[in-house]
């Protein structure tokens, strides 16, 4: 390659490492990155505007399918906004429910994460055996609510189900199993020498940036801010359990801001999610499980509010806060989401720039990227499409897929 | 005379069949054997088989802006240069085809050929992708020639000392007389560096991880490959497959030419079959830690780090192996 | 720095046309409840009050900007908060500032809160609102085709109704 000459790679929305609507389009010399532009714009699926047609008991059950591995976390955020508007008093159990299914959430996105980490390292034994742990939790998910991700246990007032005396020893079991393998994992990702030179002073993030730019979640306390929704504003039963914000300092005894430190982080935060687990096993109250348990009465109480509110909540990823606005109509009049990954995104400029291009996928995949997708309206040359249209499009398509060059050879068997 | 040139004519498609065959069967004993080590139950043996037909069937699709009979040619070039490999090499207890046309130094060119096949094949294929893993493929191969170039030549070197008045780089003589009759104790240590060093350029040589960099499926999308499709997709396939038996029978014939009818004590059809059956076990051996072992066991490096692996550690090595190798031939010649 | 020391010292700075702070109780334990900040500020003096939060704490962490359209007003909502990394500390604070429909602007924050960049964006292009001194104007969630002059978070006659269907129902005739 001559000097100076450069080149422009996309990494997503269509590509192995980065199977999300996002697309890194980065200015590449040689192997090395100059500059990172992202671009967002891939789908937009209109959640929100969406939420504020519906009355909200329905967006409850919207807000659990904005994102398939956080669905504790919006209709948490979502639900603490609505009781704070209408004065709701949540039951103490339910508190307990809801922290341990987020707790829960927070054990199967990390480990999922780590697989997930593992595979854009080219280790993909060790993604297959970071899976095959997380099925533990999966199973206890279900055995829990019935399914093994969508938990849909959290309902305005309270929580749809309870967790029983008698369920209590197959989580015990579940935690277990995790503080078994936990050294397993941690030598698997902190000591394995080739893992190490892969991430370690790659994607640095300084705190400063981290600051600046506003990051969340491990991202940020991976750079030393030690900041955790949990710790801060302790909400649910977070209060009552003593959560401190992870940094690796507590594990390798400095912070750098890179890769390494954010895989630390979350392996960290594996440990402390089942220990918050055990403990509000321990200290669950009695009594009822939500304010009211008719879903009329619920409806009929938030369905005339007159005011407005955020909800916030550490998930996995980092705060996801949700701003609530009600006017005394049945819908909400505004309503805004939030997700980690909207303040995470910027924090990749920072961490790819002067990386090679092997690292791209390593340091994307490390602030956990999070574009959850389903659109409802496609948008081809300005004009949109129906569903009928989009319908007659596809059959068209596979028609002339069948006339085309390959049906000449005659055998399609 | 013309009797020999015809019966060896006739064995090259036998040899091209066997190699092919030999290949995909180890593809797919690798795939399944990696899958269990992964905790998976992995495709049946066959699937190999099943993929190249497959792939055969389909459309085979030439990018726009490709070089077309650079991108149509290259895959052709591979699995050629691949399967004249096995020409060369003696397999299953049977001399080389072309025995006294060719050494050596000329398999070492013979295994550069795919890899240039496929380099020259991403650059055609006009995909910034493909150009990436096609510059870092060149890394790649100027980084393992030269741990591989300094075992060839202290083997080579060996044996022109230890038995004056044969061809040095003829690999017959080599696997005639095994490497580790020729040395004392301290150059037995000398050879089985020689022989680590063969076994971690293996990886290198066909392009598995830790040394994929060159077609990193996460980082660049499967690179110099990322256009191919269909019969040239195909192809490239097939090149891998036969040249893993190539490269792993070369390294059988200069450290493990061993036969086991003799043991056996053996004769006739009995022990051409034994032998046979015995080189497949040591192919297994061989692929299994140079192939399936490495791959399952360590993440992928950088092309930097595939660089400095190779030059530095590798080359080190080699360089140690050729000095005992040196320092034993000084000792036994003192000693006698 | 208590939630209602920080409400104190933006009302003796600032003309707050809102004021208030919201006591909310999510814990189980309801021993406290957890203070949350409204205010409601001129757009001349949006910046400065900005500015303020800076000075209270060295880098305010920056949420997200929410907003709506009511009538003929747009309502703007930046929600900061202060005092994170302390347990139990953490204040929360949201900073209204009203702008007529027609005419609407904002100055640019991320001179204070570089993080800022990406709300301004999506409120540029959702609400319509001009970000005066924005460093990327480029659209953020709205794909480059998508029709202009359409603001998907107004609900007046530039806002999505036209464009949207619903599939359910079938093709319009």
């Amino acid at each position: 390659m001559s000097e100076g000459k450069t080149f422009k790679i996309a990494v997503g929305p269509v590509h192995p490492a980065l199977k999300e609507p996002v697309q890194l389009n980065c200015e590449i010399e040689g192997e090395q990155v100059k500059h990172v532009d992202i671009e967002l714009s891939q789908v937009h699926r209109s959640i929100e505007w969406i939420g504020t047609r519906r009355n909200p008991v329905q967006v409850v059950f919207l807000a659990e399918k904005i994102c398939g591995i956080c669905n504790i976390c919006h209709t948490l955020c979502f639900c603490e906004a609505v009781e704070s508007i209408a004065g709701i008093e949540v039951p103490a159990r339910a508190h307990y429910i809801r922290t341990i299914a987020a707790e829960l959430e927070r054990i199967h996105s990390h480990i999922l994460w780590a697989g997930v980490a593992a595979h854009e390292l080219g280790f993909d034994s060790v993604m297959h055996y970071t899976w095959k742990l997380r099925e533990k939790v999966l199973d206890t998910t279900e055995y829990l609510t019935g399914n093994r991700i969508g938990k849909a246990i959290v309902t305005i007032g309270g929580t749809k189900r309870d967790i029983e005396e008698k369920q209590f020893g197959k989580i015990r079991e579940a935690c277990n199993y995790y503080r078994q393998n936990f050294s397993r994992l941690r030598d698997i990702f902190l000591k394995d020498p080739i893992i190490k030179a892969r991430a370690r002073d790659i994607g640095i993030l300084r705190r400063d940036d981290a600051l600046s730019l506003c990051a969340v979640g491990p991202t940020a306390r991976a750079s030393g801010v030690k900041k955790d929704v949990r710790q801060d504003e302790a909400y649910a039963a977070y209060p009552d359990l003593d959560v401190k914000a992870i940094t690796p300092k507590e594990l390798l005894g400095e912070i750098r801001g890179d890769v390494y430190d954010r895989i630390a982080v979350r392996l960290l935060e594996v440990l402390q999610s089942v220990e918050l687990i055990e403990k509000c096993l321990k200290q669950m109250p009695e009594g009822k499980i939500a304010y009211e348990s008719k879903l009329a009465k619920v409806l009929s109480d938030v369905k005339q509010l007159k005011g407005e509110a955020i909800g916030r909540h550490e998930a996995p990823r980092g705060e996801v806060f949700h701003y609530l606005k009600m006017v005394g109509e049945e819908t909400p009049y505004s309503w805004k989401v939030r997700a980690p990954t909207y303040n995470n995104i910027l924090s990749w400029i920072p961490m790819l720039k002067g990386a090679q291009i092997a690292d791209i996928p390593i340091v994307a995949a490390s602030i956990d990227p999070c574009m959850s997708c389903t659109n409802r309206a496609a948008i081809a040359d300005g004009k949109e499409l129906g569903n009928e249209k989009l319908h007659r499009l596809s059959v068209e398509k596979t028609r002339s897929l069948k006339k085309g060059p390959g049906s000449e050879r005659g055998n399609c068997n | 005379m013309n009797e020999l040139i015809i019966y060896q004519l006739a064995s090259v498609p036998a040899i091209a069949a066997l190699g092919i065959i030999l290949g995909l069967l180890f593809k797919g004993i690798d795939r399944v054997l990696a899958a269990r080590m992964q905790a998976r139950i992995g495709p049946p043996i066959r699937q190999p088989f099943r993929d190249l037909r497959k792939l055969m069937i389909k459309e085979n699709i030439v990018p726009k802006n490709a070089v077309r009979f650079v991108f149509n040619g290259m895959p052709l070039l591979a699995v050629a240069a691949s399967i004249t490999i096995l020409l060369y090499v003696p397999i299953a207890g049977f001399l080389p085809l072309m025995q006294g046309y060719g050494d050596l130094i000329l398999l070492l060119y013979l295994l550069l050929i795919p890899s240039l096949a496929l380099v020259l094949g991403g650059f055609a294929s006009a995909s910034p992708y493909a150009s990436i893993g096609a510059q870092r493929e060149m890394v790649s191969m100027i980084s393992y020639e030269l741990p591989l170039a300094v075992a060839v030549a202290s083997i080579a070197w060996l044996f022109s000392r230890a038995m004056p008045g044969i061809a040095s780089f003829s690999l017959a003589a080599i696997a005639a007389n095994p490497v580790w009759e020729l040395v004392g104790p301290v150059g037995f240590i000398g050879l089985l560096a020689l022989f680590l060093i063969l076994l971690a350029v293996m990886p290198g040589e066909i392009g598995v991880i830790p040394f994929d960099t060159a077609e990193a499926e996460t980082e660049i999308a499967s690179g110099m490959l990322v256009e191919y499709s269909g019969r040239n997709l195909a192809l490239f396939y097939l090149a891998d497959a036969v040249k893993t038996v190539g490269f792993a029978s070369i390294l059988i014939a200069i450290f493990l030419p061993y036969g086991i009818s003799g043991t056996l004590s053996l004769q006739g059809a009995n022990a051409v079959a034994a032998d046979a059956l015995f080189f497949l076990l040591k192919l297994f051996i061989v692929v299994f830690i140079g192939r399936v072992l490495i791959r399952v066991a360590v993440p992928r490096l950088r092309i930097t780090q595939v660089v400095k692996a190779y030059w530095g550690y590798a080359t080190i090595a080699a360089l140690c192996g050729l000095s005992l190798i040196a320092l034993d031939a000084i000792l036994l010649a003192g000693g006698c | 720095m208590k939630a209602e020391q920080v409400l104190a010292s933006f009302k003796k700075r600032f003309k707050l046309k809102e004021a208030r702070i919201d006591n909310v109780m999510h814990r189980a334990n309801r021993k406290s409840a957890v203070p949350r900040i409204w205010i409601e500020i001129g757009r001349e003096e949006f910046k400065e009050a900005v500015g303020h939060l800076c000075e209270l704490h060295p880098m305010p962490h920056f949420a997200v900007a929410s907003g709506y359209q009511i009538g003929e007003i747009i309502e703007l909502i930046y929600h900061f908060s202060l005092n994170y990394g302390k347990p139990q500390g953490e204040i929360c604070i949201g900073i209204k500032t009203k702008l007529e429909k027609g005419n609407a602007s904002i100055p640019t924050i991320t001179g204070l809160v570089p993080g800022a960049l990406i709300s301004e964006r999506e409120i540029q292009e959702m609400l319509g609102v001009k970000v005066e001194g924005i460093p990327d104007s480029r659209r953020l969630f709205l794909p480059k085709n998508f029709p202009k002059k359409v603001y998907p978070w107004r609900r007046d006659e530039t806002g999505p109704n036209k464009i949207v269907r619903n599939m359910h129902k079938g093709e319009k005739k």
